[in-house]
């Protein structure tokens, strides 16, 4: 069970992760008035503003998820500490590097840094190789987690078993496989991956950082290889929050665990496959990439979603239908979470189809359906994870008076939110746009509307901070 | 705004709807948790079944929209007209004819004729840009990737007259919203 | 308010393209892309024919060269022969060598055919032609007589014709086989969606066309998409080298 070292470590990880999101927050706020016209940010500002929204987003929900499966492996395994430090002293450096390069080094290339942007734009000449060195510094800290987490889920169960590779075959197989460690394992293979295709990268970006111009990159293997990193990263973060919700939805509601069966077995192995290559699909517009990939691309970003959201929304769906259950904080944040990781998975599908990739491409549509599976899906799963521990360091039992509210304010500043993004995505209104130029003013107006909903959001996000740092920081005291 | 824009939206609203009505449906039929035990009848049979429909419909979905790709918009045709497109930070240059990076991009306005393919050959001289054609009501029409090192190339027919514009869809620093161009159609 | 963000940002943007310096693309190759090539009078076998005779009865791919060079022309006619051996199998395709040099005369021409073992071949033409500034320049190729040498400055140029006389594709200089199939395929009148520009400083190129089939195929580029998967099942297998075979809790 949990060691006090591991509550506490755990602790420092929500307490920080829910600081930086109320922060990062606040900047999409700020960038989605300024679309609105509301407020006016120079181009500079609010690009780097965008930048570091995207990237502090996209590296807490990826450690939260990460600190939760760290948290929740206890149960089956050991795992070290000093990884678990040595990935927050690492995330923390990385995290302060990031916002020195962007918002002292001005640096502003997205957090995709598509190349050969980084090289050049209008930037502190350092904030370039600082902001490569910051990857870099994350990079280890993560890929030294993960793989630590790795060896210790194959110390117990071999590859095969953690795969739950005996329960696609007929009969009952001696060993089961939690479908908490299935998930992990999986995820964590994911992220090894991917992290190890960012090495590549940095190391073809120093290449030519140092070489000063006798060493070019080619342009489209540049761009396969950061979505295959950023893509992956980002869809791997989602199953970390996955894995917790597998673990403990059941428990906090009061329901039988979650059993392995080989449908949860095939579509989880499927995902494991099918995720290398579905980053295809950030490339449908590059025509030079060859037909195959694209065709691979469409396949692949079908196959490694459906399935598993398939088996999950299933498998959540018959715990809670005409079932009795103790619905807390908890459960219900898994539970919307799922509903809206659901249709975020149906916006990335439908842009995911070559047909309308042609005409959604690059336009809201896509910070549409990704705001809809990480602000109402995976940070709920994360924020479930949070509550549930909060609860356990704090003491307290697992009722919340506020449940219904905080859930109604929290479904209707997310949807208006998100909803905002999708009808100017169906209409061609572009992403990453500082204003709009004329012909979208009538659809600029949606821009404010979203952020005064995002402001709901938020401050649902402030009581649920308050609430959750309060529980957490009684694990010190307690000491 | 036009029909195919709207009906992606509703189809996405209706699909959203459905998705929200299952899940309220199965958060007001769970019982106090004091209950005794109700349930789903016979889950695994269910499962199958709405397992076996969604990979159905996923290969259908694919079969229906992979030949709707735009890589093979009139491939077997003759571009009755060409245009070169040079994007760089933060503006396009458009010509009849090749553009060199070292000069400069000719004044000259672009005008395709209606109703024949035309063929775009697009490329960047610095970073990636995007390249995508809106038509008079602000709709995307069709859009490539202009990347450096690499010409693509993107066939279309323009069946109305009037001015369409250029936006770029990929960002490319702080100018990104400014950087656009327009040509007509007669 | 509009109008001053962008005046701003213009002079912003101005610095900022002043700094930006150009990758060592070779942008010359989409220079002439579907204009008409000239159509002037040439000389071979003792007769002079039109070049749109020629090129009427089908795609022409023409070489651009002169007897007396002592730099890239040889290896150059060497390549395109080789190339064409492996690549237009089917022939349906052919050669014009044609000479820009004006003391090139037909005996010279013979013989560099009967040097290459090309003379009694029909999918080559080795020719003169009396217009050649009008040829040259209307596919955008600028030769320099370098008085000291006593030689051309020139490049390799290989330039596409299909049968309407229309420019589809240049190759400068000399170039991997799958460059020269796309020209192939472009004098056919076959679509190819995107090709890339040739980059000297490139190691990694991402992708080439495959002759065979006429589709893309891996380059080194692709290799190193292919390493991320291979390291991390690397990785597992080193890390389930470990197994307890009892678990210790
Ligand atoms: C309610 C809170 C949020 C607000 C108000 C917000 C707002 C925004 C806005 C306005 C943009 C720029 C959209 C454009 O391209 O025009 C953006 C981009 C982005 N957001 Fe959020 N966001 C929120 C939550 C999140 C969450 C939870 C994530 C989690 C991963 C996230 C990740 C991103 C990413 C990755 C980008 C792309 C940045 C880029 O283009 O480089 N956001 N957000
Ligand atoms: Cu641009």
């Amino acid at each position: 069970m949990a060691t006090l070292q591991l509550k506490k470590l755990t602790s420092v990880w929500i307490i920080t992760i829910l600081v930086l999101f109320v922060l990062a927050i606040v900047f999409g706020i700020l960038m989605r008035f300024n679309q609105g016209n509301a407020i006016h940010l120079s181009p500079v500002g609010f690009y780097s503003m965008m930048t570091i929204h995207g990237l502090t987003m996209i590296g807490i929900w990826f450690v939260a998820g990460m600190a939760a499966v760290n948290f929740l492996l206890q149960r089956y395994i050991k795992v070290s500490a000093g990884i678990n430090v040595f990935a927050l002293v690492l995330t923390v450096i990385g995290v302060v590097m990031l916002w020195l390069v962007t918002f002292v080094g001005e640096f502003h290339t997205g957090w995709t840094f598509l190349y050969p942007l980084p090289f050049r734009g209008a930037w502190k000449e350092w904030a370039t190789p600082l902001f490569l060195l910051a990857l870099g510094v994350l990079g280890i800290g993560w890929f030294v987690w993960s793989a630590g987490m790795l060896f210790q889920i194959f110390r117990k169960y071999r590859p095969a078993q953690a795969f739950a590779w005996q329960h696609l075959r007929k009969g009952s197989p001696e060993i089961e496989t939690p479908p908490f460690i299935l998930i992990s394992t999986v995820t964590l293979i994911g992220i090894i991956t991917c992290l190890v295709a960012a090495v590549l990268l940095l190391v073809l970006y120093f290449a030519e950082y140092f070489s000063s111009g006798s060493f070019v990159n080619d342009a489209l293997l540049m761009k396969n290889l950061t979505f295959f990193f950023g893509h992956t990263l980002a869809n791997e973060m989602l199953y970390l929050g996955l894995a917790s919700l597998y673990e403990l939805f059941p428990e906090v509601s009061g329901r039988p665990k979650f059993k392995m069966t080989w449908y949860v077995a095939l579509a989880w192995n499927c995902t494991m496959v099918f995720i290398l290559t579905a980053f295809f699909h950030h490339m449908y517009m590059d025509f030079v990439q060859p037909f195959a990939f694209q065709v691979i691309g469409q396949m692949a970003s079908y196959f490694a979603s459906v399935p598993a959201a398939a088996v999950t929304a299933f498998s959540v769906l018959a715990v809670v239908i005409k079932n009795p259950i103790r619905w807390s904080l908890t459960n219900t944040l898994f539970f919307v979470g799922v509903t809206g990781w659901l249709i975020g998975g149906v916006g990335a599908v439908i842009d995911a189809t070559i047909s309308n990739n042609f005409v959604l491409h690059n336009t809201l549509w896509v910070p549409a359906h990704f705001h809809t599976y990480n602000a109402i899906g995976n940070v709920l799963f994360s924020l479930a994870f949070f509550n549930w521990a909060a609860n356990e360091f704090g003491g307290k039992g697992h009722t919340d008076k506020f449940t219904r509210l905080k859930m109604t304010l929290l479904i209707i500043g997310g949807s208006g939110f998100v909803i905002m993004f999708y009808i100017g995505g169906a209409y061609s209104v572009p992403r990453r746009f500082n204003v709009y130029p004329q012909e979208f003013s009538s659809l600029s107006i949606l821009a404010s509307a979203g952020a005064l909903f995002a402001c709901l959001y938020l401050a649902v996000i402030v009581w649920f901070l308050v609430n959750t740092v309060n529980k957490c920081l009684k694990v010190f005291s307690a000491a | 705004m036009d029909d195919k824009h709207t009906f992606t939206l509703v189809l996405f609203f209706l699909l959203t709807v459905g998705i929200v009505a299952v899940f309220l449906y199965a958060y007001l039929s769970s019982l106090p948790s004091s209950s005794a035990k109700g349930g789903l009848t016979n889950p695994k049979k269910k499962r199958f079944l709405l397992f076996f429909i969604l990979m159905e419909a996923v290969i259908i979905l694919f079969t229906l929209t992979l030949p709707r790709s735009p890589y093979f918009f009139f491939a077997n045709s003759t571009p009755s007209k060409v245009v070169f497109v040079a994007a760089r930070q933060f503006s396009f240059a458009m010509s009849y004819q090749t553009i060199a990076p070292d000069t400069q991009a000719p004044a000259k306005a672009i005008e395709l004729p209606r109703g024949k393919p035309v063929e775009f050959r697009v490329t960047s001289f610095d970073v990636n840009h995007g390249f995508a054609i809106y038509d008079m009501s602000g709709n995307l029409i069709a859009q490539t990737q202009a990347m450096p090192g690499y010409i693509n190339r993107l066939r279309w027919v323009f069946d109305s007259p009037g001015e369409y514009n250029i936006l770029c869809l990929e960002y490319c620093g702080m100018a990104h919203a400014f950087m656009r161009t327009s040509f007509n159609v007669k | 308010m509009f109008k001053s963000i962008f005046c701003g940002l213009s002079i912003f943007c101005l610095g900022a393209v002043a700094r930006a310096q150009g990758p060592g693309y070779v942008f010359s190759e989409e220079d002439k892309i579907y204009q008409k090539v000239a159509d002037v009078n040439i000389a071979y076998d003792g007769e002079v024919r039109s070049l749109s005779g020629l090129y009427s009865q089908g795609p022409v791919v023409i070489a651009l060269i002169y007897t007396r060079c002592s730099g890239v022309c040889n290896p150059f006619l060497l390549q395109v022969k080789e190339n064409m051996l492996v690549a237009d199998s089917d022939e349906r395709s052919r050669v014009l060598v044609v000479s820009f040099d004006p003391r090139d005369g037909s005996g010279e021409m013979r013989r560099l055919a009967i040097r290459y073992g090309l003379d009694n071949d029909g999918g080559w033409i080795f020719a003169t032609t009396p217009q050649i500034s009008e040829l040259i320049n209307s596919v955008g190729f600028n030769p320099v007589w370098d008085s000291v040498r006593a030689q051309f400055d020139h490049e390799a140029l290989l330039v596409g014709i299909n049968d309407e006389g229309f420019i589809t594709r240049k190759l400068t200089g000399l170039r991997d086989f799958n460059a020269f199939t796309s020209l192939l395929r472009s004098i056919r009148n076959e679509f190819i969606l995107s090709y890339p520009l040739p980059n000297e400083n490139m190691v990694f190129s991402c992708f080439s066309y495959n002759p065979e089939t006429g589709k893309n195929q891996p380059g080194t580029g692709l290799l190193l998409l292919l390493l991320p998967a291979l390291l991390s099942l690397v990785v597992v297998f080193v890390l389930s080298r470990r197994h307890d075979r009892k678990p210790r809790f």
